[in-house]
């Protein structure tokens, strides 16, 4: 029997959570002010995604690690730039929107296209990592969606921890209540939408990054244009919600009288 | 020529040097440190030259036989765009090397349109003017009628040709750096990896043989802890070291390689800038570039220049010869865009993005040694900046793509990169150049400053006038010569009681001290209001991002503890862009890292020399991961 | 005319569970605006106890899929239970309850049905004549409201996003849909769940207060010094005695996670806003924490909301909390634990 998984993440990029963000109108849309000048990272999700990738990928020799982003050619660039010396992995590019408004469902074709583009790709290794929502769209749909395309029925979502034991995969799951449903899966194939998972973010590894290279930068080069839009959605309405509040500032007053407030104001229903 | 190597002292970074750690080793054939416009013109030459399909025989990778060469560039900030300016430049260089170059290609450039010079009056009543400025103030506003008199300030009539940009772009540098950046990368020639501090040359001997990066998983004085990766050497024939007017690996060459007979580093600034979104019904243009001096204070110039989309980016400069003990700049740039003539443009507006960086203002005179064996520096660390004409990003381009030539010719010659050859290419080719032919012009041009603002004003429209052939004012003193103390600086205006009063409670109540006195000085509070005007820890926020990743050593270290102890004006608190620095235990200043933004202030403002003489401050700025990265830099 | 399938999975004791309940109330108020057809779909080992709680909903329908198979909450048996009751109703629009376990399976299950979806709709209404959603994007930054036209049309809704039905008149019987499983239906097994020590358990979903602990706590204190241990237990204290939910920001939930001797109860599963939950609470007390925007969007369900801070220039002094405290987090804290824990020995 031979080892090593064929573990195809799924990913893309989302402005970096400290920027303001603003809705327009675009001409196929909504879209963010600025939004291809605003800092770009990889989608958290999708990051601990392909570093619990690659970390189950290290363990099991024979393993290889795709990453399948749907993006703006130049932002996609960008972030390689920054992930590309964590994880050795293999990139797969396709060149359009990366914004939260597109839909679901167009993104999901044609990233279900192009895993079943890559070659020698084999059903009985292959395990689909992702993030279980984006910090865009946060729909958690588009992995459950691929998944389907590629008829795999063994899907798992807020995902934190996968390992190997009798019987096939072990997997943690996010369920209410802070606590994870354990369940176990008898191997590939299989969809993981990851939550944040139990790795800290790899450090940049030079040699890592070069080797990354020599496949990254062809791949962009390569990239297929995929056109993504709103699909079927008709958007009412899209806008930043408005800040009501006016705040009370109390200064100067002892922590005692401020415990004794707050005390009361925690008791009231 | 100085050469510290004996004084330095607890170096942390040395605990993991010949303790038997292991580093991984790679080897390539060019290493760069740093990505600035230096460094973009160096690398836009470089790999359009190595994309040539007819280059493929022409240059060979000696570090991976039957590979094209391996050009790497490390720098250290997480996103290419670091970048503080708002920059007005006439682009010749750049021009040149992008001869169809579309500025709405580059987001937030502009061609320049209309200038203007400004004096601005007081309308505060704090700023510490000499009585002399203060008749020709009163002076120039009884006769305003027969001057461009606007809003408590004047419009200069007649600016020398030497200030005006006229033909130039107006750039965000932080966007020009990116979309160079995206080109550099897109070839596929070159690779440019952010997030990755380069902590010091490797110097055998008088050559250098590469680079090390900087050891990842340590504690906060550098020591191994879980996860330790020690920093690999990245070993090369050449080393090009394009890391600014800070950058630790261009001040370790200095110090250990030694600097030019009769050079120093003694003139320097700190700019702290925001880029606003102005109010819906502001007209003005897009290319306006106004540049001012006279307020906050007399020593004070500041910018704004207006970009495409409503967006402008405003900033001041304070300078080192601002002799006060307390100098700092956030607070002063909001007074500053308060002033009436910016503010009827920059009331409602919006901050986008905030920074802060230091100018290297010593010209010529602060040029390093340009290049030895297997190693070259560029930009504005290698003193190519004018500081006659305040213009730093093309002059650095230019010393970036001349290093290239340089490089190709060796190349295609089959020469190697030692110092006789480097100087016969890239230094040549510099030297013979309008940057140099420029920089001559400049090179004592600002020595008026160093005995006040009138003087050094006259004297650089002298030097611009005469070519340079006369200039007014001393050689500079290094800055912490200049520093008086708190008691002479306010001396018969706040009593020394007074004064200690204020330090103890600004102490208590953990208000800076600068704060403090400033109020007491009669500078107003700010107005907060959310959105433009903001405290301080909120513009690092709103601003951008200031990053830090974990696992790195702090890279502001005060050297000698003691010397922190009996040092009365602790500048480095005041004048900290980002309160990084702050009182700490007992004498030594705190430094956190989640806070700095890297301009290096620090590292000049000190007022402690290291010893007795000694151009170095007890601050060391090193290596560090993280940074501030503004979205609409 | 539409038809619209309320679909929800039941407890293991075979009840509905709130979130049920509330899709049940959402498709009740949707038929009768619509003039559309009403059906309820559940799905789980067992539904009668079900029965009681949907009574006079006025369904057509009632639908079931039940069996040990369906016991766990598995995809791919959730996933054949839920695509047989969409088409055994004839859906055209599908309300589906909030939880994980719908999470998981409702878009996969959209596919096999041609249909299109939206998650996480905090609202469902009826504009014009035709259905509308709203749901948030960029993590709660953005507010959309948007329409489909495409059937089916899927909404899985958030929690507390319509008031909960309440069943009243005769209890209803439910028809089972039949469903063969496939050979590979089974190939994963629901081994059990892992929960933090009862002691150890922060998260509350249905405490009155969230209570969130920000960097701050792990900061030098006005003394020079940091102070660990004495910020464990002040809380850990207030968090025992106010059975408050813990919740912290991205920066000390990474330095939890670094490993670093920081507060060794927190973890990126107390985190809220950026990569951590919205959690949703009547009232959210912040302390020591600066309330920047990607951290304060994680409140977007905290109705009323308090911070103790000493920096009066905070994030939270400007519209983002009722009230800004500007006070030492330990010495009020240290004194709310002191109060409650009386109130509660009343």
């Amino acid at each position: 029997m031979s080892t090593g998984y064929q573990i195809v993440v799924c990913g893309s990029i989302v402005p970096d959570p400290l920027q303001s963000l603003e809705p327009i109108a675009g001409p196929t849309g909504p879209a963010l002010k600025n939004e291809l000048m605003l800092p770009a990272v990889i989608d958290p999700w999708a990051g601990h995604a392909l570093y619990e990738a690659a970390n189950l990928a290290a363990k099991n020799p024979g393993s290889k690690v795709w990453l399948v982003s749907l993006g703006p050619k130049a932002k996609l660039q960008q972030v390689m730039m920054a992930v590309g010396q964590k994880v050795p992995f293999e990139l797969v590019a396709l060149d359009g929107p990366a914004g939260g408004f597109t839909d679901a469902h167009e993104v999901a074709a044609k990233l279900a296209d192009a895993i079943k583009a890559i070659p020698g790709l084999d059903r009985s290794k292959l395990l689909v990592f992702g993030g279980w929502e984006s910090a865009s769209r946060g729909a958690g749909a588009t992995l459950q969606l691929v998944g389907e395309r590629l008829e795999i029925c063994d899907q798992f979502q807020g995902v934190d921890q996968v390992s190997a034991v009798e019987g096939g995969l072990e997997i943690l799951e996010r369920v209410e209540g802070g606590k994870h449903q354990v369940s176990v899966c008898a191997g590939p194939p299989a969809v993981l939408g990851w939550a944040t998972g139990s790795l800290g973010e790899p450090r940049n590894n030079p040699q890592v990054g070069m080797a990354n290279m020599r496949t990254i930068m062809p791949a962009l080069q390569r990239a297929t244009a995929a056109a993504v839009g709103i699909g079927g959605i008709q958007y009412q309405s899209v806008a930043l919600p408005t800040q009501q509040r006016v705040t009370r500032i109390v200064k100067d007053v002892p922590a005692d009288e401020i415990a004794r407030e707050l005390v009361e104001w925690i008791s009231q229903d | 020529m100085f050469s510290t190597k004996e004084i330095l002292l607890t170096d942390p970074t040395t605990s993991t040097e010949g303790a038997g750690v292991e580093r991984q080793t790679m080897n390539v054939d060019v290493v760069c440190v740093g990505f600035g416009p230096a460094m973009g013109g160096f690398l836009t030459t470089l790999s359009r030259a190595l994309s040539d399909p007819a280059a493929a025989s022409a240059f060979q990778s000696a570090a991976m036989p039957g590979m094209p060469p391996q050009v790497l560039c490390y720098e250290r900030a997480e996103d290419l765009g670091f970048g503080v300016s708002g920059v007005v430049t006439r682009a010749r260089g750049i021009r040149q090397t992008f001869p169809d170059l579309d500025p709405s290609q580059i987001p937030m450039a502009t061609p320049v349109g209309d200038e203007k010079v400004l004096y601005l009056f007081d309308p505060v009543g704090a700023s510490r003017r000499s009585a002399g400025l203060k008749v020709a103030d009163r002076l120039a506003k009884t006769f305003k009628f027969l001057l461009k008199y606007d809003l408590d300030a004047i419009e200069i009539p007649f600016t020398p040709e030497f200030l005006h940009k006229k033909g130039g772009l107006v750039l965000s540098i932080g966007q020009f750096n990116q979309w160079v950046g995206a080109q550099v990368m897109g070839s596929g020639a070159v690779q440019v990896w952010p997030g990755t501090p380069v902590s010091k040359a490797l110097v055998e001997g008088k050559q250098v043989v590469g680079v090390r990066l900087l050891d990842q998983g340590t504690d906060k004085q550098g020591r191994p802890e879980a996860g330790f990766m020690p920093g690999m050497d990245v070993r090369a024939p050449l080393t090009v070291v394009g890391d600014g007017p800070v950058g630790p690996v261009g001040r370790q060459l200095d110090e250990e390689l030694g600097m030019p007979d009769g050079h120093h580093r003694r003139d320097w600034a700190v700019g702290c800038k925001m880029v606003v979104s102005l109010r819906d019904d502001v007209d003005l243009k897009p290319g306006t570039v106004l540049h001012t001096f006279g307020y906050p204070e007399p020593e004070i110039f500041g910018f704004m220049y207006v970009h495409p989309d409503r967006m402008a980016s405003v900033g001041i400069f304070v300078p080192s010869w601002m002799d006060s003990p307390v100098r700092t700049s956030y607070r002063y740039l909001q007074h500053y865009m308060m002033h009436p003539y910016l503010w009827r443009y920059l009331k409602g507006g919006t901050l986008r993005s905030w920074g802060a960086k230091t100018l290297l203002e010593s010209g010529m005179r602060g040029e390093p040694q340009l290049a030895g064996d297997g190693w070259a520096r560029i930009g504005e660390g290698s003193g190519s900046t004018n500081v006659l004409t305040g213009s730093g990003v093309d002059e650095a381009w230019s010393t970036g793509v001349q290093l290239a030539e340089g490089v190709l010719q060796l190349w295609k010659e089959g020469k190697p990169f030692t110092r006789e050859n480097l100087d016969a290419t890239y230094v040549a080719r510099r030297r013979a150049s309008w940057v140099e032919a420029e920089g001559k012009v400049a090179e004592k041009s600002r020595d008026g400053f160093q005995r006040g603002m009138v003087t050094g004003l006259l004297g650089m429209a002298i030097a611009g006038v005469t070519g340079g052939k006369i200039n007014l004012g001393p050689e500079p003193v290094a800055p912490h010569e200049r520093i008086p103390s708190l008691a002479d600086y306010y001396a018969g205006r706040i009593a020394p009681e007074e004064l200690e009063r204020i330090q103890k409670e600004s102490a208590a109540r953990g208000v800076p001290l600068h704060e403090a006195l400033m109020d007491r000085a009669g500078w107003p509070a700010i107005p907060y209001d959310g959105q433009l005007l903001v405290s301080h820890q909120d513009a690092l926020l709103m601003g951008g991002k200031v990053q830090a990743p974990g696992g790195f050593a702090d890279h502001v270290v005060f050297t000698r503890p003691e010397l922190c102890k009996d040092c009365g004006e602790k500048i480095c608190i005041s004048v900290c862009s980002g309160q990084a620095i702050t009182l700490g235990e007992g004498s030594v200043p705190a430094f956190d890292r989640e806070k700095c933004v890297h301009c290096g202030a620090c590292l000049w403002n000190c007022s402690q020399p290291l010893e007795k003489g000694s151009e170095r401050t007890n601050v060391e700025f090193r290596a560090g991961a993280g940074g501030l990265h503004s979205a609409q830099n | 005319m539409e038809t619209i399938l309320v679909l929800a999975y039941t407890e293991s004791d075979g009840s509905l569970a709130k979130a049920g309940l509330e899709a049940v109330g959402a498709g009740v108020e949707l038929a009768k605006a619509l003039g559309g057809k009403l059906a309820v779909g559940l799905f789980g080992a067992d539904v009668q106890s079900a029965a009681q709680a949907v009574a006079g909903c006025g369904a057509e329908k009632l639908l079931s899929v039940t069996g040990p198979d369906f016991a766990s909450a598995r995809y791919a048996t959730d996933a054949a239970a839920a695509e047989a009751l969409c088409k055994a109703a004839g859906a055209t629009l599908v309300i589906g309850a909030a939880g994980s376990r719908m999470a998981r399976v409702l878009p996969g299950v959209t596919h096999r049905l041609g249909g299109q979806v939206d998650t996480h709709v905090s609202c469902v209404a009826v504009e014009g004549g035709k259905p509308v959603a709203a749901r948030w994007f960029y993590r709660q930054r953005i507010e959309a409201k948007l329409a489909r036209q495409h059937r089916p049309w899927v909404l899985l809704l958030d929690p507390g996003s319509h008031a909960p039905w309440k069943g009243e008149g005769a209890k209803v019987a439910f028809t089972a849909v039949p469903v063969t499983l496939s050979e590979g239906a089974k190939r994963t097994r629901v081994t059990g769940v892992k929960a933090p020590q009862a002691d150890q358990q922060t998260i509350r979903p249905d405490a009155k207060l969230l209570f969130v602990a920000g960097a701050g706590w792990t900061k030098k204190q006005a003394d020079g010094q940091p102070h660990m241990a004495e910020a464990e237990k002040q809380i850990l204290g207030f968090l025992r005695a106010s059975q408050a939910s813990l919740g912290t920001s991205k920066s000390l939930a990474d330095l939890a996670g670094e490993g670093q001797a920081v507060l060794g109860f927190m973890s990126h599963l107390n985190q809220v806003g950026q990569t951590g939950s919205t959690p949703r609470h009547p009232k959210g007390l912040a302390t020591c924490c600066h309330g920047e925007e990607p951290h304060v969007v994680g409140w977007r369900f905290i109705n009323e909301r308090r911070a103790v801070n000493l920096d009066p220039n905070c994030g939270w002094a400007r519209g983002k909390a009722d009230v800004l405290y500007v006070a030492d987090a330990f010495a009020v804290m240290s004194k709310m634990t002191e109060l409650l824990e009386k109130n509660a020995g009343k």
